[in-house]
């Protein structure tokens, strides 16, 4: 039917009429022509047309009226079905943004998840209000797009990512909800234990899932180790003071626990009363120490006096009664709680008295008929442990306890006692899970080549502006041994550029130190100075004050890290039986027998990446080590291979220099090609990360200097470098004597 | 000039922790030089005063600094109307006249200059002023004091064996706290509770020392806390304004701090 017909024929709904006026009807009722036209079934049709008046009261009849193009376009790239689900989800979104521009970037952001996995879409739309709820459109757009490049080309992962399936997304999203989590504060925390209880504490994140498969949600410590749920959920705002009233929760126990408790006879029921009995022991101990503990564990307690007695809620009620002197409880139990604990005040130091009370009142509830969910049980506040730490568990003393049993929850108490298959079983399980303790609970993709993981980078994303942290991860690899002779073989190839400039470096003034004479003020006179200045005096005329002679202060405090690039690239000839891996291998060696003429400080760094999880460094030479046979036969040894990251090598070199207590810091960089890697198809990306880097590093005052080889590779380095910090050698074989001529000039 | 002028009219008040006085004044019966280790505000310069008022000699304290040279200990020829001149420097003076010389921080002076010493703190105590030409001989008064913090000379920055090996040396650490606590309130005229509150902050702090902080809060800075509690701040205030902001300027180290002293008060 045409649209005049329709039109004529039955009229307009006095909604539509509304919200579609004057050339917008007409629009709108093309699109939905054409929408009928498609044939993509008449659910879509439906949820078009009521979608569409709603969303143009909104944000504006255009914006609707484009709703049947992205409707169209997610029909036939994913599923009719989605696109049922993105117009009902419009009307939503449309009251939440209010701004048509906003709505605009919105939809934009799905057209771009549409393009790139279109069966990712109907996850993302699914959780769209609840994503845009905790975001807000802009950090949400950025954590799609984070999504995206997480997924890369494969599409299984973008669906687990958008259906927050993955660590990564939930790790992300709470980065970008601006919600701390234990990532972020893991050192804080620990400061915060060591300065409070004067230890340092072992620290870890528990696993992300616990024994039953549900999420970790309390403290947990047993013998030196404790481990924190990587987020608590439902207290946005408040994580860090969460977190620590948790670990000074722990430290309190830590200082004025006693030994473990037998575990005994005692039902789960009882064994939750003593804990929590023992809890308000320790703290009130603490407090009497550090009196504004108090204003940190208090606020967590929001017990209601007049709760269904259920045992989780006369427990909470037990629980801030006993810290919180304004609570006044009604429930006989917890008062007789209170009344016990308060009689005992005089004999808090003995860990007994929690025992004794708890059991009691244990009793006294186990009488009533009140239940106890023991599988169910979560200890609150929730800054408090899982109280597994205070109880002996009976297990076998050859294995250690793996971390998955340790968050065992308190049912497992009693299973553990009184069947021992099943505790057999639990450890069988457990052990190939976990074989140490003490490794750390978050570790990347282990890699086949036995790399040593030892920093995570963040990256640069252009598009969305944003920098990601813990992006790069990277890895260091034990060094190849090569020629034990390359010293000798250096002397043959390159002794005329070996002796070029180590006259060079003989007559450079750089490094001595240099009489001042006629100054104003030093350590002795200036002779003939003194002598004019004298005759001045004498005849009257104005004399001139600068009459001491001065040393110069100690020069030349320089700390160089040169990287070296040795992606598969440098394996390419640079002239006869030579590739440019070697030309750099032998660069490299001449400007480090230069520098330690000097008496520079270097450090070599060969790197190449395969990925960002799999950024591949090998030290040459740390700052530490002499420059000797091992160097040159690691040198010697390095072999070509992957990509080029430059972005993240630069910011590996620039952590090793932080700390160095020298004026001048540089990151040498040689590398014969433009940034690229195998899981970047976008060229640009890599170079707006390496510029971003070194801009970065020159704030912190670290300079960043690039010797490009080859033709074309010159380009994009000047773009990373600027013009004047990245010097372009043409001819490769010049490069061993250019390079330390270069670096005289540079740190002149 | 006379060294007279460098003679303390009253009394500076020293707590000592241990036998400190005893050890030193045996050093200076003996003439002995003494080195003085430990960080920074926990009453090195204090301690010396307080022995040259009850030796009653006179104390010339040179503060060293990266830039200094054996000529700004020692003294160097000046341009007059009538041609040079020779002025002392204040380790000559304090050498010809006889007084206490105490060479602060030692380690911030550069090396080469730490060496002149070296004459005056074996058995000869002699001075040689080689742009001069002169042979001084010490004064039979003459002491030198050195004080040197050993936590955060970096490896650029350390004594020489040979001047270490010299000296008799005490090492000074800041107080027990019910000592730490009277000192604060008596120099603060603060009251005892608010004082042992403050002390006990800077127990908390002193557990970061090496993690996360060089050191941890002073003395002296105590001192300034309870000093502005006196004033009329509040104690958070006074504690972030006189320790915590001065020490780091770590953002998460500072909230940390802030949260042990909230947990403290």
């Amino acid at each position: 039917m045409l649209v005049s017909d329709w039109i004529r024929s039955e009229g307009l709904s006095p909604t539509l009429r509304k919200a579609f006026e004057g050339a917008h009807r007409e629009g709108y009722l093309r699109a939905y022509d054409r929408l009928e036209g498609a044939g993509y079934g008449a659910a879509v049709l439906r949820a078009f047309a009521s979608a569409a008046p709603r969303v143009a009261t909104q944000v504006g009849p255009d914006q609707a009226i484009a709703l049947a193009t992205d409707a169209s376009r997610i029909a036939i790239k994913a599923r009719p079905r989605t696109a049922g689900a993105f117009l009902d989800l419009c009307p939503v979104m449309a009251v939440k943004l209010k701004d048509p521009q906003q709505f605009g970037q919105w939809r934009e952001m799905i057209a771009a998840v549409l393009r790139k996995h279109p069966k990712a879409v109907l996850p993302l739309l699914s959780r769209s209000e609840m994503l845009f709820d905790r975001l807000g459109l802009d950090p949400l757009g950025a954590w799609v797009q984070t999504g995206l490049r997480v997924a890369g080309q494969d599409g299984e992962q973008a669906i687990a990512y958008f259906q927050l399936e993955t660590p990564e997304a939930l790790r992300l999203l709470e980065r970008f909800a601006g919600e701390a989590n234990f990532p972020s504060l893991e050192s804080g925390l620990k400061s915060f234990y060591t300065a409070l209880w004067q230890q340092t504490p072992l620290l870890r994140e528990a696993g992300s899932r616990g024994p039953n498969g549900g999420s970790v949600r309390r403290t947990t410590f047993s013998g030196g180790l404790i481990q924190m749920p990587s987020a608590f959920s439902g207290f946005r705002g408040q994580e860090q003071q969460l977190y620590r009233a948790s670990i000074a929760h722990v430290g309190a126990h830590k200082t004025y626990g006693g030994a473990q408790f037998k575990l005994g006879q005692l039902k789960p029921l009882q064994v939750a009363v003593v804990s929590l009995i023992e809890d308000a022991r320790v703290e009130t101990l603490t407090m009497r120490d550090m009196p504004g503990l108090h204003r940190l564990w208090c606020p967590f307690h929001t017990a209601q006096h007049d709760g269904v007695p259920t045992a989780q809620n006369l427990f909470s009620g037990l629980a801030r009664a006993l810290i919180d002197p304004e609570f006044h409880p009604t429930h006989g139990w917890v008062k007789k709680g209170v009344k016990m604990f308060q009689a005992a005040a005089g004999r808090l130091h003995d860990p007994a008295i929690s025992r004794q009370i708890g059991n009691i009142l244990g009793n006294d509830l186990g009488q009533t008929r009140v239940q106890f969910d023991a599988v169910g049980y979560v200890v609150q506040p929730a800054y408090r442990d899982d109280n597994l730490g205070l109880w002996d568990l009976p297990a076998d003393p050859e294995t250690p306890p793996p971390s998955q049993e340790l968050e065992a929850p308190l049912a497992d108490l009693r299973r553990t006692e009184t069947h021992d298959q099943r505790q057999d079983r639990k450890q069988e399980q457990a052990k190939p899970e976990t074989p140490d303790v003490l490794e750390p609970v978050k570790t990347m993709a282990a890699d086949p080549e036995a790399g040593r993981k030892m920093a995570s980078l963040p990256e640069y994303d252009y598009h969305g502006g944003i920098e990601r942290d813990d992006w790069v991860s990277v890895n260091a690899y034990d060094p190849v041994p090569g020629d034990p002779g390359f010293w000798d073989q250096l002397q043959d190839r390159h002794g005329a550029a070996l002796s070029r400039i180590q006259k060079a470096v003989a007559t450079s003034e750089t490094g001595k130190r240099r009489k001042l004479k006629q100054q104003l003020e030093g350590e002795t006179l200036d002779l003939d100075a003194a002598i004019d200045t004298a005759i001045a005096l004498r005849s009257n005329r104005q004399p001139d004050p600068n009459v001491y002679e001065s040393i110069t202060p100690p020069p030349r405090s320089i700390a160089v890290h040169l990287l070296l690039d040795i992606s598969q690239s440098t394996a390419d000839p640079a002239g006869p039986n030579l590739t440019i891996l070697d030309m750099e291998r032998d660069a490299a060696a001449i400007l480090a027998s230069t520098m330690a003429q000097l008496g520079d400080d270097l450090a070599i760094t060969a790197f190449s990446s395969a990925g960002r999880h799999d950024m591949r460094v090998v030290p040459v030479k740390t700052f530490d080590t002499p420059l000797d046979k091992t160097t040159a036969s690691v040198l010697s040894g390095l072999h070509p291979g992957f990509s080029t990251r430059i972005g993240a090598a630069l910011r590996y070199a620039c952590r090793d220099l932080d700390g160095l207590p020298r004026y001048r810091k540089i990151v040498l960089l040689v590398t014969d090609g433009a940034p690229s890697d195998i899981d970047m198809p976008d060229a640009d990306y890599l170079v707006e990360d390496a510029r971003r880097a070194v801009q970065r590093m020159r704030a912190q005052g670290i300079d960043a200097i690039c010797v490009a080889l080859g033709n074309d590779a010159g380009q994009r380095h000047t773009e990373i470098f600027g013009r004047k910090t990245c010097v372009q050698i043409t001819d490769i074989a010049t490069l061993p004597a250019k390079l330390s001529a270069f670096y005289l000039r540079m740190t002149r | 000039m006379s060294l007279d002028s460098y003679r303390l009219s009253e009394e500076p008040k020293y707590y000592p922790s241990a036998n400190e006085v005893a050890l030193y004044t045996a050093a200076y019966e003996a003439r002995l030089p003494v080195m003085l280790k430990g960080p920074t505000g926990c009453g090195k310069t204090r301690f010396v005063e307080h022995m040259a008022w009850k030796l009653g000699k006179p104390l010339v304290t040179i503060a060293c600094h990266e830039d200094m040279t054996a000529s700004d200990f020692v003294g160097r020829y000046l341009l007059g109307p009538d041609g040079t001149y020779w002025q002392d420097g204040p380790l000559t003076k304090a050498v010809r006249e006889g007084g206490i010389c105490y060479l602060d921080e030692i380690v911030e002076a550069r090396q080469d200059t730490t060496v002149i010493i070296h004459a005056l703190t074996d058995d000869r105590r002699i001075l040689p002023l080689e742009k001069k030409g002169e042979l001084v001989k010490a004064h039979p008064d003459f002491q030198l004091v050195i004080s040197y913090n050993p936590g955060y000379q970096s490896v650029l920055k350390d004594l020489k064996e040979s001047t270490k090996q010299r000296f008799c040396a005490l090492d000074f650490d800041y107080p027990i706290a019910q000592i730490e606590a009277d000192i604060v309130a008596s120099e603060a005229g603060l009251n005892p509770q608010d004082a042992e509150r403050l002390t006990k902050i800077a127990g908390k702090s002193r557990n970061l020392r090496g993690k996360g902080l060089d050191e941890g809060a002073s003395t002296r800075m105590l001192i300034h806390a309870g000093r502005l509690m006196s004033a009329g701040l509040p104690i958070a205030a006074a504690c972030e304004f006189a320790l915590i902001i001065p020490i780091t300027d770590d953002p998460e180290m500072r909230s940390t701090l802030t949260a042990a002293v909230d947990a403290c008060i």
